[in-house]
Formats: structure tokens, C-alpha cells, sequence
């Protein structure tokens, strides 16, 4: 259905129901690698000639048996399926140093994949370590240099020899998908909250020719929706990984729009293009340092505010909220400065905590008296 | 009292006014320091404090003021007062007790917390300290100075030569910094003498630790808990040398005479995390009142390795980046696997700490590993270092008992 299906939003929105476990099950002719998070260069798998495929817990997550239960879902659902052995089929797995919990799945991940056994461990298994301070001195040239490293370890893993021009075909690819994101989110305010997640969404799952090809194709039937926020009240949505559409259908349910979105797996994820004229590996390394941050980076203390100041302003939006996933400590942690900061500023903020993805009673409950609140204020 | 089960240390006193002399001169120093042009640095415990203390800055630990706070049963309160900020109660207990500490002073068991001139972080402990010393330069506007510790992925536990690279330029950066705020040039022969005495302390504890080979040991675990404080607060100073001098000698003596810190030392066994402070000995005696002894920790481990050779940044950059915090599951597989030989260890308990993810997470996949690799079998305990509430004393109890019958009868 993916090949060579004409009606791109169909195509994508099915491509975004499909669970990541999935995907190398219904094309084993295609070579899937899985990530975990954002600031996985993408292109350095797509120049080998694998597929990225971004690793997200199941709508309704196992229990691993390898991770406590303070674990975030998106650690403990991924583990148990891995666990399950539904992931034997990737090319490898790609990690990137970004929180406490990614750190250590990528340890507990690699010895399971060695079958348990001793060293030497598991050789599909790759990790990268961005810059967390990505103020610091020395940082480009540092994380050029991991990426470097980093590259010709996955070119090894395919007995291939490293060749940029591979490398700049996968950041032209990856580059045009960015920028349609970027006209997608022209559009953003007049379309439903939850198809322009599952469009975002199919971006990180299907192989990326073809979601350039069918994102092109939705684009131009979204292009006869009508440009009207018909009423609802625009918001900013920040937040980690969101594998489901649940709170984004909640939202447009009691009458909101997510006109802008701060999510690990929403806008967030495609912000900031790769120079194509600079040497590759610097220029992935200088995307790295320039795009707005997650919390697990540091980017000066007031970025991350001011971001979501910026996102308000262009948007129009009249609040934000800020979705929490139980567990996810580096957003936790973010959530407080945030929420104090931006009612300082006078804009109405909250902090919703959501256990699985799919928000329950008490979450609808708060999250419609805030949308009663901004659309009173209005 | 449940400390009757152990042979208490002669050094016990002298550590005690070592510490007191410290968290006194701490809590005032805004008398002292400010006139003699020594700030006072926030930082954590793995901030190259060499480099400070050779500037004449002095240094607050809210990691070891977390620790006193457990000890005290003040830890779950002071959380709670951070959570009624809005922190969530899943974040590290040392971070939310500081801030609670911090927005209720009066609550703060030694006094209330001096305020600090800067933050001093290294990330190579845990992710959780770079937003903890967020909130604090929030909190206090005052300069906020990382230094990004790359995480050490490869299994053999040495950072690449880009990875020294990058971590020695922020440290000539750090000094940059520190030598604008003190208005003093960094004095190399100072930072030499610093590292030196940084050295010989962890040498020290490093001998004081692998008296646990004999049989009885000398120190049980706990003792080690208490006696590790001046390794984190006062490494780098000649206070720290001498008063390891002296417990080496008492520890030594115990093994001459063949005096172990649990009476008939029956079964040997390894601790895998901070300690539970809130229930140090009263969690520690259900073992020990069975002849069980922990002759060997993991933890303290993480302040025994001596600096790398090399010039000073050099140095200092590889040795802040190799802590073991910072290492992969599988170095500290094998580290564990050397520990057990080593000691000749029984078995193995690891604390499923809350509060601590990097420590924590990858436990279970550990344990099942350490197992199968050395045949001694392995307990794991959830609680939290700090915030009581979360300690379930029964279900514990059951678990250790049973994982003690289990070694008496031979590891059925």
C-alpha cells in the first residue's frame, strides 16, 4: 500500500497507526534501523541504506522484566518487545545519549541482544553522545568528531566504505522532508491536531523516499481544507515522546487546536535544516547545536522559555500546555521553570502528567477547564 | 540500639569532629569567606573541585547535605516541599530535598543552607544534576559553569582522544571563568599540590577499602557510608590525608588482630548502590545480626581510582570523565565480576534506588549477567536514599530473609 498509493494522506495516516515492531514483519525486503530519540542523525543510516525506524512503545506497554517499574514507557514498552524478540529483524539500533534512561537502556539493550553473554557484547548496537551543553567550547568540533567515529562504525557494521556522496544524498533527503514539515506547519492551525501528529509521526516510521513522495501528494489535498481555526482555541503543545494521537484527539474534542507543537516526536523532531553546502558531518554536527533543544540539553537557562514565548507569539496560540509522560525526569524537571515563566509572562500554562499516552477521566477534566479558562478569556 | 551488632570505630570521633569543623564552616561562611575573597561554589560531586580550591574558592556538596538529610528522617519533608512547588516526587530525593531545604530554611536540620556565589557542575554522574543546578541558578541568578563529561560508551572505560580533547578544553575554560570571578590567576604549583593531595586521599581509601579482603573484614559497608564524607568534601585538602592516615592504621590493626566489623563472619556479601541513608543501620543489621558482612561496595568504589597520569588538564579531564557513573553496563558488569573474586563474595544486594536511574536501571539485566558469569547469587531491594516514604520495611525484610536462608542453605 505504501508503494506507489496516490492518496498520500491515507498512506500516511496508516503508516502512522503501525506499530514500530511492525514495520520489518510486513517488509522484510527492507533494511529497518531502529532509533530511539531526535538527536539520532537519521542521515548516517540512510546513507548505509537503512531505513531509520523510530523505536516507540506500543499504545499499551508491557512490563520489561529487565527495568523496574520507575521506568518511562518509552523504555519499559520498547525493552519488552525487544525482549519478545520483536526487533531480531533490524539492521541495528541507534541510541543517543540523551537522558539517564537512555543511557542505561542502551546497556541493558546491548547485552540482550548478545544473547546475555560476556563480552565481546552485541555489535548492532550503537550509541552517541551529543554535547549536553551545547554552549560549551569545543563542542562542535568534539561531536563532529563522534559522528565521524560514529559513521564509519555503521559503514563497518555493512561492509561498506564510508562515501560522502551517500552522506549528502541522505541530508538532501532528509533536508527536503524538513521543509515540508515546514509548509505542513504553515497549515498547521487549520488542520485537526491529531492528523498533523499522525502526518509527522509516519515521517519517523516509513522508509523516507517514500514519505517524501506522499507528503508531497497530502500536502496538495490539504491545500483544499478550509483556512479557519473555526472557533478553537489555539494552543502550544510541549512535550516528550507521544507514540499515540490520544491527547492530541482529546485536545480537538473539548475544542482546542495544537497550532504549535514541542514534542520529542512532533515539530520538534524536524526543526532545522543540514547545510548542504558544508562539509557533511560539521554541518550535522552544527544542526545539532542550533536547534531548539529538548531539556536533556542545555542551551542557557532561558531558551527553552523563550522558545515557547516565540511559538506563542507567531502562532497566536493563548496557552500552552505542557505534557508530561510519568517518569520522563528531564521534562519533569523543565516543567516548573517553564509553567512559572510563562505565567510571569501572563500566558496561561499546564502541566499535564499522562501514565500511558491515552490521557484518562481526570486529565480530560483539568484539561477542558483550562480550554474553558483561555476561551473565556478570549 | 541496633548498633550493638558491630565493633564501633575508634576513628568514628575524630571523623566526627573533622565534619562538624566543615558543615560549621560552611554554614557561616559568608562571615569568613567574604572578607578573605573566597566564594562559595555549589558543586557536585564529581566537579573537578582541584581546580577550585587551587582559586581559593570554597565548595558546598548538596549531594552529601542530601545524604545527612536521609540520615536525619528529614529527607521525605523537605521533598515534599519541593513537590508542593510543583517537582514532581519521581525526581532524584538529594535535589528534591536540597530544594525544599532551600524554599524552607527553617526546616533544614543543620541551619539553613549558605547562599552560593556559583554553580559547579560535571554532567559524568547522572543527567539529573545539569536540570538540578538549573533550578538552582534560577533560583539564586548566580553564574552556572558546566563541564560536559562525555559518557564513555566503548566497554574498556577509556574516553577517545576527541572526548579528552573536548572535555580539557572546557576545563581551561572553567579556569577562564573562575579566574574572572576570583579576580586571581589560577597558581599551577597550587593545583599540582591540590591533585596530589586529591591522590593520596583516594590512594588511601583505596587501601582502606581492599583491607575488606581479609577474612573478617575490618569494616562493614556502613562503616564505609559514614567514613566515605571527607573523600567527597574535603579530596584535595591535607585534613582529608591525615585523617585516612589514621583510619588505615585502626583498620589495620583490626586485621592484625583478626577483629572483623561483624562478630562470626559468616557470609561475605557485595552492596550495588548509594546507601538506604534513612535506614543505614537498621537496614544494614538484618544482615549482620545473621553473621552477614558487606565486605565490598560498588559505590564508594566511585572515589578510589587515582588520576590519570598526564599534565594537570589532561588529567583531570580523563579522571572526571572515567568515573564510574559514567561508564558503560558492561565495564561495570565486569567491575562487579572483579569485586566478587576479589573479596571472595557470598552474595550480592542491590539497592533498586528511586532516585537514581543510572545506577538503578540496569540492575535486573546486571544481576542476571553477574549471576550466571560467577554463580553467587544476587538480591535486589527497592527503596530510595534519601526519601523515606518510599522504604517498605516489611517487604524488605521478608526479601532479605529469605535471601539469607537461601545462603545458609547453600544457595538453593
Amino acid at each position: 500500500m505504501e508503494h506507489g498509493e496516490t492518496d498520500g494522506i491515507s498512506t500516511l495516516l496508516a503508516a502512522a497507526q503501525r506499530p514500530s515492531a511492525a514495520w520489518p514483519k510486513a517488509y522484510p525486503e527492507i533494511k529497518f534501523f531502529g532509533f530511539f530519540c531526535s538527536y539520532w542523525p537519521e542521515e548516517l543510516a540512510l546513507s548505509v541504506g537503512w531505513e531509520p525506524l523510530r523505536l516507540l512503545p506500543p499504545l499499551q506497554p508491557g512490563m520489561a522484566a529487565r527495568l523496574p517499574a520507575y521506568t518511562c514507557a518509552v523504555g519499559r514498552g520498547c525493552l519488552a518487545q525487544a525482549e519478545n524478540g520483536a526487533y531480531r529483524q533490524l539492521a541495528g539500533v541507534g541510541f543517543a545519549h540523551t537522558c539517564d534512561t537512555m543511557q542505561s537502556l542502551f546497556g541493558v539493550w546491548r547485552s540482550l541482544f548478545a544473547g546475555g553473554e560476556a563480552l565481546p557484547g552485541d555489535e548492532s548496537t550503537f550509541m552517541v553522545v551529543p554535547p549536553a551543553n551545547l554552549l560549551a567550547i569545543g563542542a562542535e568540533s568534539y561531536y563532529r568528531a563522534e559522528l565521524e567515529l560514529l559513521w564509519h562504525r555503521l559503514m563497518a557494521r555493512a561492509g561498506q566504505k564510508p562515501e560522502e556522496e551517500a552522506l549528502r544524498g541522505a541530508i538532501r533527503l532528509a533536508n527536503r522532508i524538513r521543509r515540508q514539515v515546514e509548509e505542513l506547519e504553515r497549515r498547521r492551525a487549520w488542520l485537526p491536531s491529531d492528523l498533523v501528529a499522525a502526518l509527522l509521526r509516519a515521517g519517523q516510521l516509513m522508509p523516507r523516499a517514500n514519505y517524501d513522495q506522499q507528503l508531497a501528494q497530502a500536502l496538495k489535498q490539504l491545500e483544499d481544507y478550509p483556512s479557519s481555526l473555526a472557533g478553537r482555541v489555539p494552543l502550544v503543545l510541549s512535550g516528550s515522546v507521544l507514540e499515540g494521537d490520544g491527547i492530541y484527539r482529546l485536545i480537538e474534542d473539548l475544542g482546542g487546536r495544537v497550532v504549535a507543537d514541542d514534542t520529542c516526536t512532533g515539530t520538534r523532531h524536524y526543526l532545522g535544516l543540514v547545510d548542504e553546502e558544508e562539509e557533511p558531518l560539521l554541518a550535522l554536527a552544527r544542526r545539532h547545536l542550533s536547534r531548539p533543544a529538548c531539556p536533556c540539553r542545555h542551551q542557557g537557562l532561558p531558551a527553552r522559555l523563550d522558545h515557547l514565548k516565540g511559538l506563542l507569539r507567531q502562532r497566536e496560540a493563548r496557552g500552552v500546555l505542557l505534557v508530561l509522560r510519568k517518569y520522563c525526569e528531564p521534562h519533569a524537571w523543565d516543567a516548573v521553570p517553564l509553567r512559572d515563566g510563562l505565567r510571569d509572562a501572563g500566558v496561561p500554562a499546564l502541566i499535564l502528567e499522562l501514565d500511558g499516552t491515552a490521557p484518562g477521566e481526570q486529565e480530560r477534566t483539568r484539561l477542558q477547564a483550562f480550554l474553558e479558562g483561555l476561551a473565556g478569556g478570549s | 540500639m541496633a548498633r550493638k551488632d558491630y565493633i564501633p570505630l575508634k576513628s568514628s570521633g575524630p571523623l566526627q569532629r573533622l565534619m562538624k569543623r566543615y558543615y560549621l564552616l560552611t554554614r557561616y561562611h559568608h562571615l569568613w569567606g567574604r572578607p578573605l575573597r573566597r566564594p562559595l561554589a555549589w558543586i557536585t560531586s564529581g566537579a573537578p573541585v582541584e581546580i577550585l580550591q587551587a582559586l581559593g574558592i570554597d565548595s558546598l556538596y548538596p549531594e552529601n547535605y542530601g545524604a545527612i538529610y536521609g540520615a536525619r528522617r528529614k529527607g521525605g519533608a523537605l521533598a515534599l516541599a519541593a513537590e508542593t512547588k510543583g517537582f514532581s516526587p519521581d525526581l532524584c530525593s538529594y535535589a528534591r530535598a536540597n530544594l525544599g531545604a532551600i524554599y524552607h530554611p527553617d526546616r533544614e536540620p543543620l541551619g539553613g543552607l549558605p547562599r552560593p556565589d556559583l554553580l559547579v557542575i560535571s554532567s559524568n554522574i547522572c543527567g539529573t544534576v545539569l536540570k538540578w543546578y538549573e533550578a538552582l541558578a534560577r533560583h539564586y541568578g548566580v553564574p552556572l559553569l558546566i563541564v560536559d563529561t562525555p559518557f564513555v560508551a566503548a566497554d574498556d572505560g577509556v574516553s577517545r582522544q576527541h572526548v579528552v580533547a573536548y572535555v580539557r578544553g572546557q576545563l581551561r575554560q572553567l579556569i577562564a571563568d573562575l579566574t574572572k570571578i576570583t579576580g586571581r590567576p589560577l597558581p599551577m604549583t597550587e593545583l599540582e599540590r591540590r591533585i596530589k593531595w586529591s591522590n593520596e586521599a583516594v590512594q588511601l581509601w583505596e587501601e582502606i577499602r581492599r583491607l575488606g579482603r581479609n577474612r573478617p573484614a575490618p569494616l562493614n559497608v556502613p562503616d564505609l557510608f559514614i567514613q566515605m564524607a571527607p573523600i567527597v568534601v574535603l579530596r584535595g585538602t591535607p585534613q582529608a590525608v591525615a585523617y585516612y592516615r589514621q583510619l588505615y592504621a585502626e583498620a589495620k590493626e583490626r586485621v592484625r588482630q583478626g577483629l572483623g566489623a561483624v562478630p562470626g563472619e559468616k557470609y561475605r556479601l557485595l552492596w550495588d548502590n548509594i546507601a538506604i541513608w534513612h535506614h543505614l543501620y537498621r537496614f544494614f543489621n538484618l544482615f549482620s545480626r545473621r553473621g552477614a558482612a558487606f565486605v565490598v561496595d560498588t559505590y564508594t568504589a566511585g572515589w578510589a581510582g587515582t588520576m590519570a597520569p598526564g599534565d594537570p588538564l589532561e588529567s583531570l579531564a580523563r579522571t572526571y570523565t572515567e568515573v564510574f557513573l559514567n561508564q558503560s553496563f558492561e565495564f561495570r558488569v565486569r567491575q562487579m565480576i572483579q569485586l566478587i573474586r576479589e573479596y571472595k563474595v557470598d552474595g550480592f544486594v542491590m539497592h533498586s534506588n528511586r532516585s537514581c536511574k543510572p545506577y538503578s536501571l540496569i540492575q535486573e539485566e546486571m544481576r542476571r549477567r553477574v549471576m550466571a558469569e560467577t554463580g553467587v547469587p544476587g538480591l535486589i531491594v527497592e527503596a530510595d536514599m534519601t526519601d523515606e516514604r518510599a522504604y517498605a520495611e516489611e517487604p524488605i525484610k521478608n526479601r532479605v530473609e529469605a535471601f539469607l536462608e537461601s545462603l545458609e542453605g547453600g544457595g538453593d
